[in-house]
């Protein structure tokens, strides 16, 4: 049960016959009078067992969008059910209009609408939802809570989708469907088609040529049809914030760019996220369009605090691709776990594939690097060098092992990753 | 016997692990509760001592008081001499203490006024003596001797001769004035010089006996000039001294005005109870949850640059600043290196000597500069800075 405020502000007038009529009396008796209404208040209220919540799931949303949950409230009592409902989604899930007041007749149902603006990636849920039934005076009210569970599917926001038109481009131009200078774009033969100004003399294909009577240049197009496999890293090291954004999120932006792209461009995409065990998977194989499957793999991925298990990723890239692919492993360079686990692994991935590393460069290190003005600073100094230094060498020793790799700030990450995916396609190492 | 011994003895030791084990995990699960419990109690146990020992007696010119303004040191020579002191906490005990002496001298010290006439009158009637310490104007219009205030002793006079025929001054000879009062009639004594009024007063009948300064009893001026000599003359002649320092409780209040209880009007009464029933309401109207919270599961998230914060942390508290240099130095090479593309098996002095020849510097310098090992933390600053200047100097190049 509850009270309103209405009935408090009953008891605070309540005040005016204690005080024209003082005396233990009047008290007792005002106070006899204020719990009656109350008790005959909460009796006439319509009873909340017969009351019956329906959900609608809500479904998917992208991060910081908005989208309705509904809430179906039918009321099978012989009263009118007027009322307050407390729609309990959990607080990242940002319900707007999260309490309202509802008015249900007797064998009717209405339905609540709550706004949901979603602050958090993941599985949002809503276990409950609490229904008050006020009497016709609006003094006191009956409460239930009904268990109802809701749950919303926050994707995660692919902000680098900006990029997307412009790395298209690019890799169009590798196509030969627009006019490129440059010889060597792509490596597999396309087409033979008739000169236009501007296109390279050195495609000229001179025999077809001399069989017609125009000049013909040849075409080609990127190779297709190849293998790209992420793995994304979720162990510990994922869970460090790097500019307002978790490693963990930087690197989903950069797979989801990566991985829009290379479809595409024709070829075949894999996602696994991994760290002692596989967290998700998703690929082309699968039905529906792979951007689709990406982002529900990825919304409810959570950094785990676990060590990654190295050794073990070989054996998921051949369980994904048993062929020459691009492996792009999206993880951390920072000093310590890589020359344990990451370098052994990716050298020994990069005698079958064609191995990526992408880790997100922290730009507070930068910034440290540029306090020279006390010891306390020079210090500062000297330890994101070190910092640097630690990751530089990590890179160096990669890139000797014929991996390559990106090593970006967080915005920068997901175009440097599409850049060197174009550039490998351009040069056809794929 | 023998056999059995050992069993009961194994026995018994495994029923008392049993139990300090179970004692001390419980003390193991509790341990926060157990410390606050403990500190409550010492605290507690601190304050009721604080409040239940004895405290020492603050009031001025009380026989127990043994500060400097007090009359301790008084009233025990008194007794050594055969004087029974009575100290009386209230009226009550003064009169019952004057009716029970034999010819009883009254020292009375109303420094606030609280008795009022009647009171001293009778007081005043059942002793003999009456020696009034620096008294107001109110008791001794109440006492009607014929003493009346006459100011204060002025400065000039810090110490005061007898200057009168009374035995007792004359025996005691001089006495300080300092912040004493001065009365007039009957016999004065101790007189500043041009005035008729003296520290000392003795009424017509010498029954009464006034002093002006509560310094000749102190404690802490009692040995000094001739106070010790007139506090035991003038106190000490009868065998029962009554000592009474008046409190606030004698205050008759009899006819006090009414109470605000009495002058408020009757429904008051029932005003802050109903209020209070209005707060409780309130209380159950907004404290009332619209259900169960919903709980938040927090992902784990650590800042990135968390390690290197921390190794600079511990570079300072260990000041290593050769680590720290060693760490800055190879930083701008690498950074030197890639911008003048001196290649990756370049050495240190390669290095130094493409980028002497890009500024147009001597090598020799510029390697004195890179290599230099500072000894200090306010030298490692400098260098750091010189190292940051030559970096942009090359790369504006």
């Amino acid at each position: 049960m509850a009270i309103s405020g209405r009935f408090v502000l009953l008891v605070l007038l309540g005040v005016v016959p204690v005080i024209l009529l003082p005396g233990w009396g009047t008290v007792l008796l005002v106070s006899g009078v204020l719990a009656a209404l109350a008790a005959v208040d909460l009796l006439a209220a319509a009873p909340l067992r017969t009351v019956s919540l329906l959900r609608t799931q809500p479904g998917n949303v992208t991060l910081h969008a908005a989208v309705d949950a509904v809430l179906t409230v039918r009321n099978d009592g012989g009263r009118r059910l007027r009322g307050v409902l407390r729609d309990a989604w959990q607080p990242s899930a940002g319900a707007q209009n999260a309490v309202q007041d509802i008015e249900v007749p007797a064998n009717e149902s209405r339905r609540v609408t709550v706004r949901l603006r979603p602050v958090r990636r993941g599985d949002l849920r809503a276990p409950h939802a609490t229904l008050r039934s006020f009497g016709p005076l609006l003094l006191a009210a009956r409460q239930r809570t009904v268990p109802c569970p809701g749950s919303l599917r926050v994707l995660p926001p692919f902000h680098s989708r900006r990029h997307l038109p412009s790395k298209l481009r690019k890799l169009r131009e590798l196509d030969g469907k627009a006019a490129v200078q440059i010889r060597g774009a792509g490596t597999e033969f396309d087409s033979l088609r008739d000169y236009v100004r501007g296109d390279d003399v050195r495609s000229i294909d001179w025999r077809a040529t001399a069989r017609r009577s125009a000049v013909v240049v040849r075409t080609w197009r990127p190779e297709r049809d190849r293998r790209v496999v992420m793995v994304l890293d979720t162990s510990r090291t994922s869970a460090a914030r790097i500019d307002d954004e978790t490693r963990l999120d930087t690197g989903m932006e950069a797979a989801l760019l990566l991985g829009v792209l290379a479809e595409r461009g024709g070829d075949r995409v894999d996602f696994l996220a991994f760290d002692r065990r596989t967290r998700a998977r998703a690929g082309s194989s699968g039905q529906g369009n792979l951007l689709g499957q990406l982002v529900q793999a990825m919304a409810p991925l959570e950094a785990e605090l676990i060590e990654m298990d190295w050794p073990a990723v070989p054996a998921q890239v051949r369980a994904v691709s048993a062929h020459r692919s691009l492996v792009v492993l999206l993880t951390s360079l920072d000093g310590g776990a890589p020359e344990e686990g990451l370098l052994p692994v990716a050298a020994q991935l990069a005698r079958q594939h064609v191995v990526v590393v992408a880790a997100v460069r922290d730009p507070q290190l930068g910034t440290m690097l540029g306090e020279r003005g006390d010891a306390t600073g020079v210090f500062r100094a000297a330890a994101a060098e070190r910092a640097l230094l630690q990751r530089a060498a990590i890179s160096a020793e990669l890139r000797q092992h014929g991996v390559s790799v990106v090593d970006a700030e967080p915005h920068q990450l997901p175009p440097r990753l599409a850049d060197m995916y174009i550039r490998l396609k351009a040069a056809g190492t794929l | 016997m023998t056999g059995a011994v050992p069993a009961s003895a194994v026995q018994g030791g495994t029923y008392a692990d049993q139990a300090s084990v179970r004692r001390t995990g419980w003390l193991r699960r509790h341990r926060a509760f157990v410390a606050c419990a403990a500190v409550v109690a010492a605290a507690l146990v601190l304050v009721l001592w604080a409040q239940l020992s004895p405290k020492g007696d603050a009031v001025p010119m009380s026989v127990h008081n043994a500060g400097p303004d007090g009359a301790r040191a008084v009233a025990q020579i008194l007794g050594r001499h055969g004087v029974a002191v009575h100290d009386a906490g209230n009226y009550g005990a003064a009169m019952a203490a004057l009716e029970a002496g034999s010819s009883p001298t009254l020292l009375l010290y109303d420094r606030n006024g609280f008795l009022d006439g009647p009171r001293l009158r009778s007081l005043a009637a059942s002793a003999q003596r009456v020696v009034v310490v620096s008294p107001r104007l109110q008791t001794l219009d109440a006492l009607d001797a014929g003493i009346r205030q006459a100011g204060v002793v002025p400065e000039a006079s810090p110490v005061l001769d007898p200057g009168c025929s009374l035995p007792d001054p004359q025996a005691a000879g001089t006495v300080s004035g300092e912040s004493g009062f001065l009365y007039d009639g009957g016999t004065t004594c101790y007189r500043p010089d041009g005035s008729s009024a003296g520290l000392v007063a003795v009424g017509s009948d010498g029954q009464l006996t006034v002093v002006g300064s509560t310094a000749v009893f102190s404690n802490g001026q009692l040995d000094s000039l001739g106070h010790a000599a007139l506090a035991i003359r003038t106190l000490g002649p009868s065998p029962d001294l009554v000592w009474y320092i008046p409190t606030l409780e004698d205050l008759d209040t009899g006819g006090s005005p009414a109470s605000l209880d009495e002058l408020a009007p009757g429904w008051a009464r029932f005003l802050g109870p109903w209020l209070a029933l209005v707060a409780v309401a309130a209380i159950a109207w907004r404290g009332r949850r619209l259900g169960p919270l919903v709980f938040e599961p927090l992902p784990v998230v650590v800042k990135a640059a968390e390690t290197a914060e921390g190794r600079a942390r511990l570079y300072q508290d260990s000041r290593a600043v050769d680590q720290a240099r060693d760490n800055l130095r190879a930083g701008t090479l690498v950074r030197l290196s890639g911008h003048l593309r001196t290649g990756p098996g370049a050495t240190a002095g390669q290095v130094i000597d493409a980028a002497a020849e890009l500024l147009g510097k001597p090598a020799p310098e510029l390697r004195e500069l890179i290599n230099e090992r500072p000894g200090t933390e306010a030298r490692l600053v400098a260098w750091s800075r010189e190292l940051d200047t030559l970096e942009k100097e090359v790369k504006s190049r």
